[in-house]
């Protein structure tokens, strides 16, 4: 079983009146690159303030590492970017890494360097923060995230402001760093189709509640081009599907529908099997969608 | 905590604030110095002072000369007194300098937001805040100490001796003043933590004293009410008072109020830093 990283059992977050986070619950495994998609004000950097601490939780409770109680300490194995990269303006990037790495401790300030090329900024470690453009301090904040190889990395909207090919190079970091240091990864984005390219594990956060958590592979069942079976003997028709079509790639969703993602060009002939068997079919109809479809068809439900 | 304070200094270092104070410290001591009388910001009993403004013979005599060397042999045959502890008795001019020491080791990271990278992944907020209140209390006292030695020095080699007291003296009158000199130093930390914005807090600390002082005056003043309690214990008179060998009651009495004060505002500031939500 995979270690737990972070469990949020009820969050709740109060401002006043206003709800921001209501009874959250999510789970990220040791691994993951989770994607925390919402629309902007959905709860997204609220729910990424309380794990931080940066604001105090109304209710609920949360554990770090599989602790409840020493969070603080647990703090850490954390390496984190919320909204905007934050640093000292005449202070060089350099200059700025080796700050956080004297308050963290860190003796070797090798790792300045290895993480600015990681973040390929190496070539511009010694221009000051203030003259940066938008991309490059996100990529400072991102090596600012990483300095002290930690097991998770909260990066919130990591991505607003670069360029298609900041975007293409971030992406492969993230990858880098989730495979080959092991780190686990909690991201937020407005923008389902750049998560989906990076993130195994999605949940979708709208007015404060979790409105979905899913996988990579829920998320592309969701979402992609497939017949919807509509019937009332969904175990008879996935045996006419196995023995008189020769297919398993579908899925049974519920007592009523079943997804085929094959004979996408045929649907006709699944018919007329189906039919052949004395099994009633309420509708068949072919589908998909595109990830940001899927992702307005969710909000609108919770609407 | 250690850390933090380590890596704060090594950012200070890097920007030109705090040889700024160093520059104006060195300044404001060859100033006094050469001018054999000690500056104020603000209101002040000028008891400490060479300048006697009641005695016209006096005063006529310095209208008369016609250049500092003039206004110096003028002051000088008035008769020596203890220059470098009327300095020391004006020390609440540092209180500026305290300003730029709070907005440059606890503001800045506010305005610059770089306190989320600080708080979400280093250390706690209680670390953070004593770090930052230690760190403020080490370099007020350091610079306190600085323009103290550096004046004390400086006036024996452009006054004489006549003019200056002992260095165990200085340094005794210097020891007395912190208390109070903390106290207001937490005032200032605890406005940093209230406003975090570097505009609002400079906005509010630094014409703090001065107002405290118009508004307590002119309601004293308006409705004739005896305000001996406001010249004893006010901030800048209770420090010059301090460098005038008071007793040892009023100097029970300062210790006291500074303490009180150090409690009472790191009381306010840490419970509203716990409490806030950190944009």
């Amino acid at each position: 079983m995979k270690e737990t990283i972070l469990k949020t059992n009820q969050l709740t977050k109060k401002y006043d009146n206003f709800t921001a986070l209501e009874n959250v619950n999510i789970q990220i495994n040791k691994g993951d690159i989770y994607g925390l998609i919402g629309r902007n004000g959905a709860g997204k950097t609220t729910l990424m303030k309380v794990i931080t601490t940066l604001t105090n939780r109304t209710s609920g409770e949360y554990e770090l590492f599989g602790e409840k109680e020493n969070v603080l300490e647990k703090k850490k194995r954390i390496g984190c970017l919320i909204e905007n990269p934050a640093f000292f303006p005449n202070l060089t990037a350099y200059e700025n890494l080796k700050y956080y790495c004297f308050q963290k401790g860190i003796a070797d300030k090798n790792v300045i360097d290895e993480v600015l090329e990681l973040v390929d900024l190496k070539e511009a470690k010694n221009k000051k923060f203030k003259n940066f453009s938008l991309g490059m301090k996100q990529r400072l904040g991102i090596a600012f995230a990483i300095l002290d190889s930690p097991d998770f990395i909260i990066l919130d909207e990591p991505i607003n402001g670069l360029d298609p090919i900041g975007i293409s190079k971030l992406r492969d970091t993230f990858k880098k760093l989730n495979t080959e240091k092991n780190i686990t990864i909690m991201i937020s984005s407005h923008i389902l189709s750049e998560l989906y390219m990076v993130a195994n594990r999605f949940c979708i956060i709208e007015k404060g509640k979790v409105i979905k958590e899913l996988s990579k592979e829920e998320l592309d069942t969701e979402c992609s081009k497939c017949i919807v079976i509509k019937t009332d003997d969904t175990k008879k028709a996935s045996v006419v599907l196995e023995t008189n079509l020769k297919t398993t790639n579908y899925k049974i969703i519920n007592t009523n529908e079943i997804r085929l993602y094959d004979y996408l060009n045929h649907a006709e002939k699944v018919s007329k099997e189906l039919i052949s068997h004395d099994i009633t079919i309420m509708g068949l109809y072919e589908t998909g969608i595109t990830l940001e479809e899927y992702f307005k068809t969710v909000i609108k439900e919770e609407l | 905590m250690l850390n933090m304070m380590k890596a704060d200094m090594y950012r200070i270092l890097k920007g030109k604030a705090i040889y700024i104070i160093f520059v104006f410290l060195i300044l404001t001591s060859f100033v006094s110095a050469i001018g054999i009388s000690p500056g104020h910001i603000g209101m002040s009993t000028s008891s400490g002072s060479a300048i006697d403004i009641n005695d016209a013979e006096f005063v006529e005599k310095l209208s008369k000369a016609k250049s500092l060397k003039d206004v110096r042999e003028v002051i000088k045959s008035k008769g020596a007194f203890e220059l470098d502890k009327a300095v020391i008795g004006t020390n609440a001019n540092l209180y500026y300098l305290f300003i730029v020491l709070v907005v440059i080791v606890l503001c800045t990271d506010f305005s610059n937001k770089s306190i989320k990278n600080t708080l979400s992944s280093a250390i706690s907020r209680k670390k953070y805040y004593g770090s930052k209140t230690l760190l403020i209390f080490l370099l007020a006292t350091f610079f306190t100490f600085f323009n103290t030695y550096f004046f004390y020095f400086l006036n024996i080699i452009i006054n004489g001796k006549e003019f200056a007291s002992s260095l165990l003296e200085v340094t005794k009158v210097t020891i007395l003043e912190l208390p109070l000199l903390y106290g207001i130093i937490s005032l200032l930390i605890c406005f940093a933590f209230l406003f975090k914005k570097t505009s609002t807090f400079n906005t509010v600390a630094i014409p703090f004293i001065l107002g405290l002082q118009l508004v307590v005056i002119g309601i004293t003043s308006l409705f004739k009410i005896k305000a001996d309690w406001f010249y004893n214990y006010e901030f800048q008179f209770a420090l010059e008072k301090i460098a005038q060998n008071p007793s040892t009651q009023y100097l029970i009495a300062c210790t006291v109020l500074g303490i009180f004060y150090i409690l009472i505002f790191h009381t306010i500031g840490y419970y509203s830093f716990k409490k806030s939500e950190i944009k």
